[in-house]
């Protein structure tokens, strides 16, 4: 006995550690399974993040990303275009985002005293004011990185922010009880307030309050240099300039108050005002669409031969109950009930090269949109425009775009442009896209 | 004369099918091992009933592997699976369009992304067509897949890719293939099926699907 057990070592010499290598029984390995840990990444009630994510033409800070200007490391090459989507890391929930001709605001719904955030061209204080701190007299021309925006509130602590958008030089800032703010270039009254001549925009301080509205204003846009504002009981007004008649006042000069249109829309109850450049489109309760402004592009060639239509027009299309429109620069896009996309206009409107210009609207087939026999209930949501390309949210939370891709601005990874509605891979449900001329940011909420 | 009908026969292999796996695999015999190639040519999409568990992942991402890590996998809602593979089908829906090899900028490219036929005709990576759910009772649940130029690890991969998408991991239990092109499991045979008289009732069966399928797609 003492000869065969030689092998085992007297206890005190005995490390315990070293097991006998070697396949291990059916029995051992489901105990090994049993005695794991278990680990928890996420518990039962998490709640899904809430996350921007931004690309397009970075070299203006438009991104708000600083190193894609101004690299941290000598080595490394600043990076002018970022042609798929990066993520944005921002301090609040983002509920509102606008994208102007080179600069982009960020708004959140708190009741903190930061409530909207800037970043990119800055030469017509279109960002309000932003203090340098090398020389504290002066101001920023570039804003590489979100920074926040100084409002004039009374009760800061008790307004929200509501809306955010941006034109080419100026900048609109909605709020739920103190009226809009306007701030930027005003020299065509775009901002609301009188025209001073030979007013210097840069470094100034100037953020005008615009309160003398029939009602509480509830939707804010900004056209290329006029804006539009659409108010509670459903009418529009609008100031700034107005030689393509996209004022819609019926005359085709600057106005610098905001004042209310009529035309066609005289006592419509309007729930949407859309505008990016010189066109205007409206959309009643009832489903009907009504346009104003350049018609170069054959925007509003079905009810007029004119090139600028100053006084509202109704647009008799046959497609549908309207829900929501968009306009772009050249060419107009409009989503029915059902889900259908129209789209007319002038430029890449999405059906295939052949199709350049076309004054009746168009309908892109929704199985582009991913609807197919497997997935017959998806449907296109919401619909946006930037410039010159188009943007469309489907229920599922994806995101299509097609058009012009200007310095990469679709986000597709691909610098070509797109002729029909292709898909942009974002880590995320994306539930709001803002387009701009070059550059866009998207409000995405994570998947778990 | 006496003696067997067939003395030697050439047989040919469809798709690959994993030792793990199950499902329709199709043969060629004799001549019908040109029909194979000029099937394989035709890129069509192969269906597949995977079955997953949540709350393991193991080394080669199948239930008899060795375990990595073991998570937990309340969290896990039908609504967040069909997110996920809502994003999945998207993206591979984009990598379809990507390797199909047409330019994107002409009319006809157009047309047929309408119609939905545009699809890889050469080689190209694995590509998810079509992902659906149909069952999940936590820890398990089950996947229905179409897809092209696959191997079943990488639909293994996938359930393990969908687990970790989820916060949480899975393992793959069952991949079985449903349909292979034209072939579906009612043509299959069974293993006790397996003899002479049943193989040429279902060569005489198919003859007319293969000849349609080809001059369909190769024209």
């Amino acid at each position: 006995a003492a000869l065969r057990g030689a092998r085992r070592l007297p206890p005190a010499l005995h490390r315990g550690l070293a097991k006998p290598a070697g396949p291990q029984s059916v029995r051992q390995l489901k105990e090994a399974e049993e005695a794991a840990p278990v680990f928890q990444y996420v518990g039962k009630a998490a709640k899904r993040k809430d996350r921007v994510f931004v690309w397009g033409f970075s070299y203006s800070g438009a991104l708000g990303i600083p190193s894609f200007v101004k690299p941290d490391a000598g080595w490394k090459k600043p990076r002018h275009i970022q042609p798929t989507p990066y993520r944005l890391e921002t301090e609040e929930k983002i509920s509102s985002a606008a994208c102007g001709y080179g600069f982009t605001l960020l708004a959140s719904s708190t009741t903190d005293i930061t409530k909207v955030w800037g970043m990119g061209l800055n030469k017509d204080s279109q960002l309000g004011f932003q203090r340098s701190r090398k020389d504290r007299s002066k101001g920023y021309e570039y804003v590489l990185e979100p920074s926040p925006i100084p409002l004039p509130l009374e009760k800061p602590q008790q307004t929200r922010v509501l809306q955010v958008s941006c034109g080419r030089a100026h900048s609109l800032v909605l709020t739920d009880r103190e009226g809009v703010f306007t701030m930027g270039n005003n020299s065509y009254g775009q901002c609301g307030r009188n025209i001073v001549e030979d007013e210097i925009y840069s470094e100034s301080y100037v953020i005008h309050q615009l309160k003398e509205f029939d009602s509480r204003v509830v939707q804010v846009v900004c056209g290329q240099d006029h804006s539009l504002f659409r108010t509670k009981k459903g009418t529009v007004y609008a100031c700034g300039w107005g030689a393509d008649g996209q004022t819609g006042l019926g005359h085709y000069n600057i106005t610098s108050v905001p004042t209310k249109l009529q035309g066609d829309i005289a006592g419509v109850n309007i729930i949407q005002v859309s505008s990016y450049g010189d066109c205007c489109l409206a959309v009643s309760e009832e489903g009907d669409v009504f346009g104003w402004g350049n018609s170069e592009y054959l925007q509003l060639a079905c009810v007029t031969e004119t090139t600028q239509v100053n006084v509202p027009r109704h647009l008799p299309f046959k497609i549908g109950k309207i829900k929501e429109a968009a306009c772009g620069g050249t060419g107009n896009m409009v989503l029915t009930e059902e889900g259908n996309v129209f789209v007319w206009g002038y430029g890449i409107l999405g059906k295939g090269p052949n199709l350049i210009e076309t004054a009746v609207p168009e309908m892109i087939p929704p199985s582009l949109f991913g609807r197919s026999d497997f997935n017959p209930d998806v449907r296109v949501a919401h619909v946006r425009c930037g410039l010159s390309h188009f943007a469309a949210l489907t229920n599922r939370g994806e995101l299509f775009v097609w058009g012009k891709n200007l310095r990469g601005c679709l986000g597709t990874g691909r610098m070509e442009d797109h002729y029909f509605p292709w898909r942009v891979t974002v880590p995320g449900e994306v539930v709001d896209v803002a387009c701009g001329v070059d550059h866009m940011v998207s409000m995405v909420k994570s998947f778990t | 004369v006496r003696g067997p009908q067939f003395r030697r026969l050439k047989i040919g292999a469809g798709h690959r099918l994993d030792v793990k796996a199950s499902g329709v695999f199709v043969l060629g015999i004799g001549h019908g091992n040109k029909l194979l190639t000029d099937l394989h040519n035709c890129h069509l999409t192969k269906v597949y009933t995977v079955g997953g568990l949540f709350g393991k992942a193991t080394d080669d991402f199948s239930d008899t592997g060795k375990l990595v890590e073991k998570t937990t996998f309340d969290h896990v809602t039908r609504e967040k699976l069909e997110r996920i593979l809502a994003v999945i089908q998207g993206t591979n829906h984009k990598a379809l369009l990507m390797h199909s090899d047409i330019d994107m900028k002409t009319q006809e490219a157009y047309e047929l992304a309408v119609r939905g036929l545009i699809r890889p005709m050469g080689r190209s990576p694995p590509i998810i067509t079509a992902i659906q759910c149909l069952q999940l009772a936590l820890p398990e649940f089950q996947l229905e897949i179409h897809c092209l130029h696959e191997t079943q690890q990488y639909l293994r991969k996938v359930v393990h890719e969908i687990g970790l998408e989820l916060k949480s991991s899975a393992v793959c239990t069952q991949v079985r293939r449903i349909r292979d092109g034209i072939f579906t499991l009612d043509d299959a045979l069974l293993r006790t099926q397996w003899n002479l008289q049943n193989i040429q009732n279902a060569i005489l069966d198919c003859q007319l699907k293969v000849k349609t399928e080809l001059e369909r797609t190769l024209d």
